[in-house]
């Protein structure tokens, strides 16, 4: 729904393409513009500026916006004409009646919207109507088409207020069909008559090797321009990603300079997507090292690789060709680019003529087209998961490892998994005590370490009403830190949840339990809880300085 | 740590008892602790020493259940010593600011001449 923008004030820098497409109908009708496809990498923002555009049109009264996602439409003919057709009747009664609930309500049918029609005089858009409906009276596919996609410059010619036509992910209408996929090519260019027309300009997304197709028609070409949406600038780039966490009211560490951001080359669905998960992982006093943690979060689990697998899908369903696709993929980036067709046919384990069909759909797609790492990394990550059959955290662990700096990398880890039994924690303090020995840590110290460690299992068996019934835990040692990550599935737990009752208070209300967590604080240098998918984190870090004695 | 099974031991000596926890104090542990002083509570005994030189390891569970023990002696005007704690014991009853409600001896006897005598 294009009512669903972000606020106009946390969109950046579009301000200019934005000025230009509110004024796009006055310099068609003046025959000084035409209709303009939006170019752009996935998650540039193209679809948000049509969304900005249909709001600002929206309080406007100089021409009528009609936006229509292909992204989610039921591509055969006949649904499509219905869905586009109703949904345009909707969004030009609610811009007249200045009422956004009426385009949102897709559950309720035209018929019922007539009365608002007729009271307002919209006498073009009654003819539309029954012109429509006709034409499902009396099965005619191509006239039920035709009448949905011309509905726009109907209304336009005979109300003389233009209307502004947004077709996001227009390259998708190509797949349009009569009754199975397929059998009916070119139904696209049915909108090529309503894109000549003065007072309909149409601003469309796509994949622009498919665009290309559709305008075979050169007087169409010469009246559609192109509008590069670039990244945004690192400066604003940072502000967004500030401006989301404080939203999230996520805060970032004083030292934090924020250049890993750098990686996400200023695309705004990216930087977004990154600060959401960090407030999905619960993170506060967010690091350089956070960052690096929520980036492999996202381009392996999160919101992220949900937007790339849901793209990959778009142009292979197939589960063997979609791991083709992967295999081909992997091997493109990593040899830079796609190599000898007639070869890759070994790469993707499938024959040539399937092969060469993927590869064509991977440049259809355009997704490798830029040089893009937070793509390249999904693929890495996928290619894990679904080809190497790697378990999620060594997908995670091994990307990660790619971006963390030298002292970050782990000097030696342990791991450990206990049962969530009596006693099981005892265990934990014995391997601790080993760790701790090997680092030479005194004994006092490691006494404390190991309540520290038994409290956070305690907590997690107590707490946590763990299906698995395994707490698992890492002990990583490096030569200024040693940090433990304390693991399980269940209910969420969050130190938001704990307060601080003094000591007299606690003993006067008979409230003996509820030390655990003051203890870790007190013995630990940093105590962070984190969620990551379905699993509590707990994250202790002690400093380490070996002129001196460590204690807690 | 040494991972010795948890027990408890205990001996009157005239009027006091004196207890000693070995091993993990932890919620089981801790229960036979608060039964072991419970059993000379209810014979009247209102002086008690725990005698902490076996005990290892402790957990917040633990330390509840010795709460509760002193609770118990405080609901019946009676006196609690804590004697023999590692400087670990120590640290953590004062990172939680209950030292204050026990009476801390180095050793067993001195615990046992201050409740004779009343004076430190």
């Amino acid at each position: 729904m294009p009512s669903n923008a972000i606020p106009a004030e946390d969109f950046l820098n579009r301000e200019h393409e934005l000025h230009y497409l509110k004024g796009l109908s006055a310099l068609k009708g003046k025959a000084l513009g035409g209709n303009v496809f939006l170019e752009g990498a996935r998650g540039m923002g193209k679809t948000e500026l049509l969304k900005q555009l249909h709001r600002a049109l929206f309080r406007e009264d100089h021409a009528v916006p009609f936006y229509y996602s292909f992204k989610t439409a039921n591509l055969k003919g006949g649904y499509f004409a219905r869905d586009y057709f109703t949904r345009f009747v909707r969004q030009y009664l609610s811009f007249v009646k200045k009422d956004p609930a009426i385009a949102d309500n897709v559950a309720e049918p035209l018929q019922r919207l007539m009365p608002a029609i007729a009271a307002l005089g919209l006498y073009g858009l009654i003819d539309c109507i029954e012109d429509f409906q006709a034409h499902v009276k009396n099965n005619d596919f191509y006239g039920q088409l035709i009448a949905a996609i011309s509905a726009p410059v109907v209304a336009a010619q005979k109300s003389g207020k233009p209307v502004i036509v947004m077709l996001d992910d227009f390259d998708a209408a190509e797949q349009l069909f009569e009754s199975s996929q397929g059998d009916a090519h070119g139904l696209i260019s049915l909108f090529g008559e309503s894109m000549q027309n003065r007072l309909c300009p149409h601003v469309m997304t796509g994949s622009a090797g498919a665009l290309e197709a559709v305008f075979t028609d050169h007087s169409l070409l010469g009246m559609t321009e192109r509008m590069r949406l670039g990244p945004l600038p690192e400066d604003l780039a940072a502000q967004l990603f500030r401006t989301h966490l404080a939203t999230l009211k996520i805060t970032c560490a004083p030292d934090v300079r924020l250049a890993f951001l750098s990686l996400l080359r200023g695309n705004p669905l990216y930087i977004r997507n990154l600060a959401k998960a960090a407030w999905k992982m619960q993170k506060k006093g967010l690091t350089e090292k956070d960052l690096v943690e929520c980036y492999v979060f996202e381009v392996s689990e999160g919101e992220t690789a949900f937007y790339w697998s849901s793209v990959f899908s778009r142009y292979v369903q197939n589960p063997t060709k979609r791991k083709a696709m992967v295999k081909l993929l992997m091997h493109a980036i990593e040899n830079g680019r796609v190599q000898d067709r007639g070869r890759l046919s070994m790469v993707s384990g499938l024959g040539e003529a399937e092969t060469a069909a993927i590869l064509d759909a991977i440049d259809t797609s355009g997704i490798i087209r830029d040089e893009n790492a937070v793509f390249q990394d999904f693929i890495r990550a996928l290619y894990m998961k679904e080809i190497d059959g790697s378990k999620p955290s060594d997908v995670r662990e091994k990307i990660e490892s790619r971006y963390l700096s030298e002292s970050e990398k782990e000097e030696s880890r342990f791991e450990l998994v206990i049962p969530m039994n009596a006693n099981a924690e005892l265990v934990v303090a014995k391997a601790v005590e080993q760790i701790g020995r090997n680092i030479n840590l005194d004994d006092d110290f490691l006494n404390h370490l190991q309540l520290a460690l038994i409290e956070v299992c305690i907590n997690a068996i107590e707490h946590s009403g763990s299906y698995e019934k395994k707490i698992f835990l890492k002990f990583i040692t490096r030569p200024d830190k040693l940090e433990i990550i304390v693991k399980n599935s269940g209910r969420p737990f969050s130190l938001d949840s704990l307060t601080e009752i003094p000591v007299e208070e606690k003993l006067r209300m008979g409230m003996k339990r509820g030390w655990g967590f003051k203890l870790v604080y007190s013995i630990m240098d940093s105590v962070k809880v984190e969620r990551v998918g379905d699993r509590t984190r707990v994250i202790l870090t002690k400093e380490i300085n070996k002129d001196k004695e460590v204690h807690p | 740590m040494k991972s010795v099974p948890f027990s408890v031991a205990s001996r009157l000596v005239g009027d006091a008892a004196v207890i000693y926890p070995k091993g993990y104090l932890n919620n089981l542990s801790g229960e036979s602790l608060v039964k072991e002083c419970g059993i000379y509570i209810g014979r009247g005994i209102t002086k008690i020493v725990v005698n902490f030189s076996e005990t290892d390891l402790i957990n917040s569970i633990g330390i509840s259940l010795l709460l509760q023990i002193i609770e118990d002696l405080k609901n019946i005007k009676g006196t609690i010593c804590c004697t023999n704690m590692s400087k670990f014991l120590r640290d953590t009853f004062k990172m939680l600011g209950l030292i204050q409600y026990m009476v801390v001896f180095p050793v067993e006897s001195d615990a046992l001449k201050y409740l004779k005598s009343g004076k430190v």
